[in-house]
């Protein structure tokens, strides 16, 4: 038992590991074949975890309904739209329109999902507001440099601001070409020398704690 | 609690109808100030406008319906651009949840310039597997996408002719709101293939995409409204993009009064502590 | 022909398997040679067929890929053009004009090589065949190639050379990339293998010094713990170390017997993650306590995902929220919901763009890669705190080479030459 849960997949890991560094230096089609070949596994194994997901979800909100939580009503309504959208999206093979015309899971896609969804990240732009007010206050001499540059770009990103201060525009440009591409690329040196050092660790079996526990 | 302490715990909804007043009031009455326009749109606009008649340009619209106020425009106005040109456009999408849109604004914007699907366009849907679709396209673009969004063999298309692969497409452009999108395109892409690249974001990751324009990994940017509005003044047509943009400018100094605000409380309420404790 | 047949197999062999050594001699002395060479162009002189025509195989690629190299001619100018034809060998007469192009263009400095793999020297002329846009290039497929060259009316063309595009199993390009993650991973083996003889001194990082603070503070209230592991797949580091630091989070988490909530994005992460969350409560003692639904799904579509949690927030809120991985645009409209009510919030992403919005809203903000020490700074272990070592080391070579690599690079366009590109080339990006 112990060989399947814990010695199997770290030699699994430790085998496609190497495989797939190496494969990094091989231009040959046989590597990017395999390099796709597993992706497909990937997305095999993917789709039947999905059932895994759907499965928790369904369990969390009949828990919801028989436990009586508040709001147990909303789990009524998941139900519903979910099994009346796939219901929907079998009915018409998953096609938005047919001919030009719209099918009711179009509809469903262009009156339903697509406003839902821009008003989320609509609401942005309203909590940007709210956390700048919040929170974006001159504490320190670093902060308030921070302050100045953030209204400089936001002022040369539009048109009033340009017109009202001509050179913020170019500032802006500046800015971001400048000053914020190099910031990310010290962060990105930085990130990419933490993913390195931790797929090493897995690679090797030396960080195991992704399968579930400490040492052993 | 004094003015300034109330002023700053003011509740948040009160700001979040100014935010939305700045952004109805200049819907209703625009001022149409004038835009500049930046390197990195005039990046993509002008390889665009150098490819010769027939080019094939690849536009993957690697969004979902939420990023549509900022990312529809862009498709719209480099769709208006590679039609007037006369190129050869593959639309495809590597997001699910935006097929049914990238659908949409092809076929809208060819429609509205008199072009044929599969003989002047084509759209060739979503497929599964982010990058594993890229390099399946490097490899054979008829094996990723046997056929199109509407089930037609895309081996019998016109405007695949000579298309085989990646490698013979002049240009791709991403529009994304993430990933997979235009980092993706890179490595998979161009990185091994060889064409051209461009991109197109929402505003919010713009700025992380800069180090990639900068080291010529893409060779043009269209950032957020702001980039699509730059783009249809470049061609001409101005259209939402370029009307949201007066909203945009009063959110943004909307914002930038609330900034100067709270700072100015804040200071308020700092100086008067240290008065008090200079007293005490 | 055959003659020219035998120098395109000799080459072919040469070029791309010739020791490291032999390359290293040859670029060096033709970079010596570089001033002799720098001839002046006279546009009297008589055409000649282009010397030195070499056709092999392109070298580290993935086939159909020809290239061609010839050297530099008295004649090369504005004035006069080269043109390179193709034709396979079975139909060798019916060569077709490929590329036309003026003779002072294209040369061996302008293509990328890096100096291990150059095949000739800087001032040859080189043009690629690949196939695409126009060219059909197939594998195994014998093709004879040559080049002429024209001034006005005059037209000289040299011999043709037989060449058979092949794929390449090894990208001799990228040796430098292989050398320096060797070297990273050594060094990071070698750090581990210290720091279980020593101990390793760890900077103090204040948002996950608070992590026990938050625990603390959620079991006071008698509130529950909201942790976020993403919107990554397993596939990311940066999932990886969020599961990984949920771990640590459960097992305390558990010690106080606080309630714990982890809704997911993508199903194998949710798996993954109740298995770290059930033997964190197994090592803290307290099995009885675990709930098997405190890892759960929700959706794997952004918007929905995040309208579900900010939900959650505003009808459990939550003492303490942790968002650990990967985030897009979502990250705002959770933290700052978490902000409304009250809750303590830790973050930690290697999401650079992402940033600005958790540095605002959140009490502590953990920076790239302290999302990746974190593991190695709530454990201790010697191994995890070894990498860090290896992290930093790593990190301070990069910073030598970019001091180093700038003062070269100024210093070879002061003294016009091209020497620094030996050092350079060692740490160029080159597929």
């Amino acid at each position: 038992m112990i060989f399947l849960r814990r010695q199997l997949p770290l030699l699994i890991t430790f085998v496609t590991g190497l495989l797939f560094a190496t494969q990094y230096y091989v231009p040959h089609p046989a590597s990017e074949r395999m390099l796709t070949e597993v992706t497909k596994w990937l997305q095999i194994i993917g789709g039947f975890a999905l059932v895994l997901g759907v499965t928790s979800l369904f369990h969390l909100h009949a828990v919801k309904i028989r436990r009586k939580e508040p709001g147990w009503g909303y789990s009524f309504v998941l139900y519903a739209v979910m099994l009346g959208t796939i219901a929907v999206g079998l009915w018409v093979n998953g096609k938005e329109t047919v001919n030009g015309t719209a099918t009711a899971f179009g509809w469903i896609y262009s009156n339903v999902m697509v406003p839902l969804q821009g008003t989320m990240f609509a609401i942005l732009a309203f909590f940007i507001a709210s956390a700048a007010y919040r929170s974006f206050r001159a504490r320190s001499r670093e902060a308030a440099v921070l302050l100045l540059a953030a209204v400089v770009v936001m002022m040369g990103r539009v048109p009033l601001g340009e017109y009202l201060v001509p050179l913020s525009g170019d500032i802006t440009q500046w800015i971001l070409n400048v000053l914020n591409a190099s910031v990310r690329r010290a962060i990105y040196i930085g990130v990419s020398l933490g993913a390195v050092a931790l797929s090493l660790k897995i690679i090797f079996g030396i960080e195991r704690a992704y399968l579930g526990g400490g040492k052993e | 609690m004094t003015f300034a302490e109330r002023m700053l715990r003011i509740d948040r909804r009160i700001i979040f109808l100014l935010i939305g007043l700045s952004t109805l009031l200049p819907l209703l009455y625009p001022v149409g100030l004038a835009i500049k326009i930046s390197p990195e749109v005039r990046g993509v606009h002008g390889y665009i406008e150098s490819l010769p008649e027939g080019s094939v340009f690849l536009l993957s619209l690697d969004f979902d319906p939420a990023s549509k106020p900022e990312l529809y425009p862009q498709a719209v106005a480099l769709l208006r651009h590679a039609f007037e040109k006369n190129l050869r456009v593959i639309g495809m999408t590597l997001w699910l949840p935006g097929t049914g849109m990238a659908d949409q604004v092809i076929t809208q914007v060819a429609r509205e310039r008199g072009k044929v699907n599969g003989k002047d366009y084509v759209f060739l849907g979503w497929s599964p597997g982010g990058s594993s679709v890229i390099i399946n396209m490097g490899q054979d673009l008829y094996k990723a996408f046997p056929s199109d969004y509407y089930n037609q063999p895309t081996k019998e298309l016109a405007a695949l002719n000579g298309v085989r692969s990646l490698r013979d497409v002049n240009y791709v452009v991403s529009l994304a709101a993430g990933t997979t999108g235009i980092e993706t395109w890179y490595v998979f892409g161009k990185d091994k293939y060889k064409f051209e690249l461009g991109g197109g974001c929402t505003g919010v990751i713009a700025p992380g995409l800069y180090p990639l324009l900068r080291s010529g990994q893409i060779n043009g940017l269209i950032g957020g409204l702001r980039g699509a509005a730059e783009y249809e003044v470049l061609i001409g047509q101005k259209g939402r993009a370029v009307a949201g943009m007066d909203a945009q400018s009063a959110t943004h100094f909307a914002i930038i009064a609330l900034v100067i605000l709270c700072n100015v409380f804040y200071l308020f309420i700092r100086t008067s502590r240290g008065q008090t404790g200079q007293r005490s | 022909m055959l003659n020219v047949e035998c120098r395109t197999r000799n080459v072919g062999a040469i070029v791309p398997h010739s020791t490291f050594l032999q390359r290293f001699l040859v670029i060096l002395a033709c970079l010596c040679m570089l001033p002799l060479a720098a001839g002046t162009a006279s546009a009297q002189s008589p055409l000649n067929p282009p010397e030195n025509l070499r056709v092999f195989d392109a070298p580290s690629d993935a086939g159909g890929g020809l290239t061609l190299i010839w050297g530099r001619a008295d004649y090369d100018g504005p004035d006069t053009r080269y043109q390179i034809l193709l034709a396979e060998e079975a139909d060798a007469a019916a060569k077709k004009v490929l590329a036309e192009f003026p003779a002072n263009t294209r040369y061996v400095r302008n293509a990328k090589w890096p100096w291990w793999s150059r095949p000739a020297p800087p001032e040859f002329h080189q043009y690629d065949i690949k196939s695409g846009k126009g060219v059909d290039l197939k594998d195994g497929t014998p093709y004879v190639v040559t080049v002429a060259v024209l001034r006005g009316a005059e037209r000289v063309e040299a011999g043709a050379i037989r060449v058979v595009p092949q794929p390449n199993w090894v990208n001799w390009n990228q040796m430098n990339n292989l050398l320096l993650a060797l070297l990273f991973g050594a060094v990071v083996l070698g750090s581990i293998r210290t720091a279980k003889r020593r101990e390793i001194f760890l900077r103090r990082i204040p948002g996950l010094d608070a992590v026990d603070e938050a625990i603390g503070r959620a079991t006071e209230l008698g509130k529950p713990i909201l942790y976020l592991t993403g919107a990554g797949d397993m596939s990311e580091p940066s999932t990886i170390a969020a599961a990984v630091i949920l771990g640590r989070v459960a097992k305390r988490v558990a010690a106080y017997e606080t309630d714990l909530m982890v809704p997911h994005r993508d199903p194998i992460v949710m798996a993954v993650c109740q298995e770290i969350t059930k033997q964190s409560y197994l090592e803290a003692g307290k099995p009885d306590v675990f709930k098997e639904d405190s890892n759960f799904f929700i959706t794997t579509d952004q918007f929905s995902y995040t309208a579900a949690v900010d939900g959650i927030m505003l009808r459990r809120k939550p003492a303490a929220n942790f968002f650990m991985g990967s985030y897009f645009a979502e990250s705002l409209l959770l933290t700052e919901t978490g902000a409304s009510t009250g809750a303590i919030q830790i973050a930690g992403t290697d999401s650079d763009h992402q940033l600005p919005f958790f540095v605002t809203t959140c009490d502590y903000t953990l920076i790239g890669e302290e999302l990746y020490a974190a593991s190695a700074y709530l454990s201790r272990e010697p191994i995890q705190v070894g990498t860090l070592r290896g992290q930093d080391m790593g990190k301070a070579f990069i910073l030598v080479v970019l001091v180093l690599g700038a003062v070269l690079a100024t210093a070879g366009v002061l003294f016009n030459t091209d020497l620094p590109a030996i050092a350079l080339d060692l740490f160029k990006d080159l597929k």
